[in-house]
């Protein structure tokens, strides 16, 4: 094919060409031919046309064949080729197919009074016919990004393009997008104006590059068009003395540097599947731990109180959310088929996702209100009326998750709502953080009135208050932290996997630090747990018979050294007056030698 | 027959500035011709011009590989800038695939709910106060 319009063009050009000549006025077009690059015309009398066939240049294939300017094709490129969507042309060989058939139509070109070449109306259209492009005509697999979707695909390539054709469409989609918001900056910014040579704006296929000044690098992140370029590193350009982009010296085309674009993608890959299985296993982990607590909780009638009521709530919202997070990231995340079917499930679970970590938080605040109600607003005041928090733990977080649903459906509705680039988020993560900076501000007011106003008056107390509210005080800033310190991540590469090991056990195993902390190590549990693993010991160790004494007399033991040193409204330390228990205890005793978490 | 050097050049050399000319007369009439099946009103939305301004892309990538240019290069860029002087010129920048809304949107998107969480928690904390007799 190139030899034959490069011999065209010889044949065309070894003649005189149609030139204007005001000297000689009128006649023109005589003894002259013309080259325009893919035909030759013809001597032409001024004033007449002139038509031809459309040009017919053969199909050709560039496979190992035809060597074009900056494109070095190795035949190698098709096992190269689309499963990771590479195809950074400035590295890699390219496989193109191009089968261009030309219709059979007519073209005319009309050499006019002066001489000159023009164009009527009906050649616009010859020509554009010429090279119309149909889709069944065309074969192009794979040029720097572009495809064009086709019905005819190359069996050998078949098996590694057709699985991605629909990527390499969402591909092009935002190459094509880049294009025109570089063009349209282009035309929009003003001209160079300082002083000096330097290059020219350009778009050199995949980025936007501005006026540079001469001898200088610049640098932008890479663009995230394909799954293996990581938009994190840069792409570098370089701007020479002269006031020329760099030119790669084996094919002698502008060139900007991609390769950092996917340098390390291999090993962020890697370490990308180690985060995602420890966010599994965190999870799971945390469903377990959680589970476990609520089963302590539920079984050791001893415990209840409203604290602890708080508490199962809390961990109840914990298990629903790390349930549908594990749901999440196996069904959807790591299955991309499912995201370009976009069903509306996976939307609908994105947004009880979004409910029950809304959930997870507002329940801290409930607890952290709680608390600042007992000891700063109401001290020694009867029990509080729990309504009011199960309408904020379990209600209200509705109202972010709706409205972040509604304003995705209709401002940034992307496959399954996947994106993490839209500030859309915060619709949720808004709310969230000013429930923990409320929580954060009660705890704090907390201990300043433990501190101050009990201390002197009621030092024992206010130690145990303080207990009390020291879990908590811990927990917030934990859970909360991971909001504060993610938008810095560290540039440097070892720091920023350091950093995103962090963040990762700080998001995925709260469950497990939140039971951990309320009920692992919650002394009153521990005791709890104590005086059960005593009660078995001595069940087994005794005969069958002695069973019902035993127990009776042991219970009673233990209840009577419970003898009240305080009477004070403390959370969960039921008074066993009587060996009775009840549900919600009015006025509860403190346990001398007890520590709370 | 005689070949002078400026044949040669032309015969093994990449491009020729002839390659503007050819995408100008090619490609871009097959665009003029989209674009004025079109009303005017729709040269700005997206989802109308895309097929068409992704053919002319294609048109001019393609002529590149049969003049043996490098694509993109200078005429392209030049040939782009006068596209979009002539057709783009007063369409918004804001750029076709999915993004944020303007922040007079996003603004109450999220500055509402965090007014509405502090009032909720306002209310809870004044109805435990009450429920304990102390307003």
């Amino acid at each position: 094919h190139c030899a034959s319009v490069a011999l065209s063009t010889l044949v065309c050009l070894s003649g005189p060409q149609c030139t204007t000549d005001s000297a000689s006025g009128v006649s023109l077009g005589r003894d002259y031919r013309f080259w325009d690059g893919l035909l030759c015309w013809d001597e032409t009398p001024a004033g007449n046309f002139a038509s031809q066939n459309c040009p017919d240049y053969p199909s050709f294939d560039p496979l190992g064949k035809i060597i074009t300017s900056g494109l070095s094709i190795q035949t190698k490129a098709l096992q190269t080729l689309p499963k990771a969507g590479v195809n950074h042309w400035n590295t890699k060989a390219q496989v193109i197919t191009l089968n261009l058939f030309f219709s059979v139509e007519k073209v005319t070109k009309y050499c006019d009074e002066s001489g000159n070449w023009v164009h009527s109306s009906s050649i616009n259209k010859t020509w554009s016919h010429c090279l119309t492009f149909s889709k069944e005509k065309i074969k192009v697999k794979y040029f720097h990004g572009f495809l064009e979707t086709e019905t005819e695909l190359d069996p050998t390539a078949e098996s590694q393009v057709s699985p991605v054709v629909t990527q390499k469409v969402e591909e092009r989609k935002k190459i094509i997008n880049g294009q025109y918001k570089c063009f349209e900056k282009m035309n929009r910014d003003q001209p160079y104006n300082k002083s000096g040579p330097y290059c020219n704006r350009t778009w050199d296929g995949w980025l936007c590059w501005d006026d540079t000044p001469a001898g200088t690098y610049t640098s932008q992140n890479c663009p995230n068009y394909f799954p293996d370029f990581d938009s994190t590193e840069k792409v570098t350009k370089y701007c020479d003395e002269t006031g020329n982009w760099f030119r790669h010296p084996e094919t002698n085309r502008t060139w900007s540097n991609y390769t950092l674009c996917i340098a390390h993608t291999k090993d962020k890959l890697k370490m990308a599947y180690i985060l995602y299985y420890m966010a599994i296993v965190g999870h799971a982990l945390s469903i377990v731990s959680l589970l476990i607590s609520l089963a302590i909780f539920f079984y050791f009638r001893s415990l209840s109180c409203q604290r602890i009521t708080l508490h199962k709530n809390l961990f109840c919202s914990y298990v629903l959310n790390s349930a549908f997070t594990i749901v999440n990231l196996i069904t959807v995340v790591n299955n991309p088929k499912v995201v370009q079917r976009n069903p509306i499930g996976c939307k609908v679970l994105h947004f009880f996702h979004m409910y029950m970590l809304g959930c997870n938080y507002f329940w801290m605040l409930c607890e952290g209100i709680y608390l600042h109600t007992l000891i700063v607003v109401a001290v020694f005041a009867e029990e509080q009326h729990l309504h009011w928090y199960y309408l904020l733990g379990w209600g209200f977080p509705l109202v972010p998750a709706s409205i972040h649903a509604v304003a995705r459906k209709k401002y940034f509705d992307d496959n399954c709502w996947m994106s993490v680039d839209t500030h859309l988020l915060y619709v949720v993560h808004g709310p969230i953080m000013a429930a923990l900076l409320v929580n954060l501000f009660f705890l704090l007011n907390i201990v300043r009135v433990l501190v101050t106003k009990l201390r002197d008056t009621h030092r024992a107390e206010s130690n145990m208050y303080m207990k009390a509210v020291r879990a908590t005080l811990i927990l917030v800033p934990l859970l909360g932290i991971q909001f504060v310190i993610f938008p810095w991540r560290p540039e440097n590469r070892l720091a920023g996997e350091i950093y995103d090991y962090i963040m990762h056990i700080l998001m995925n195993y709260q469950g497990l630090l939140v039971a951990t902390i309320f009920c692992f190590f919650n002394g009153e549990v521990q005791g709890t747990l104590k005086r059960q693993w005593m009660q078995y010991k001595t069940q087994w160790g005794q005969r069958r018979r002695e069973h019902c004494s035993t127990r009776s007399t042991s219970y009673t033991a233990t209840s009577i050294t419970e003898v009240p040193a305080f009477m004070y409204h403390h959370d969960c330390n039921s008074e066993h007056l009587n060996g009775k228990q009840t549900e919600d205890s009015e006025l509860v005793a403190l346990k001398t030698g007890e520590t709370y978490a | 027959m005689l070949i002078g050097p400026v044949n040669l050049s032309v015969l093994t050399t990449a491009c020729s500035s002839h390659y503007g000319n050819v995408i100008e007369e090619f490609c871009l009439a097959k665009f003029k011709l989209d674009m004025e099946v079109l009303d005017q009103r729709q040269w700005c939305s997206w989802e109308d011009t895309v097929e068409s301004y992704g053919e002319l892309t294609n048109c001019t990538f393609l002529v590149a590989l049969k003049m043996n240019c490098f694509w993109p290069n200078r005429m392209v860029d030049e040939f782009f800038i006068r596209v979009h002087r002539h057709y783009f010129h007063d369409c918004s920048m804001s750029g076709r695939l999915l993004h944020d809304p303007p922040n007079r949107i996003l603004g109450p998107f999220i500055v509402v709910p965090i007014l509405v969480t502090l009032l909720m928690t306002a209310l809870v904390v004044w109805r435990s106060k009450r429920s304990e007799g102390i307003v």
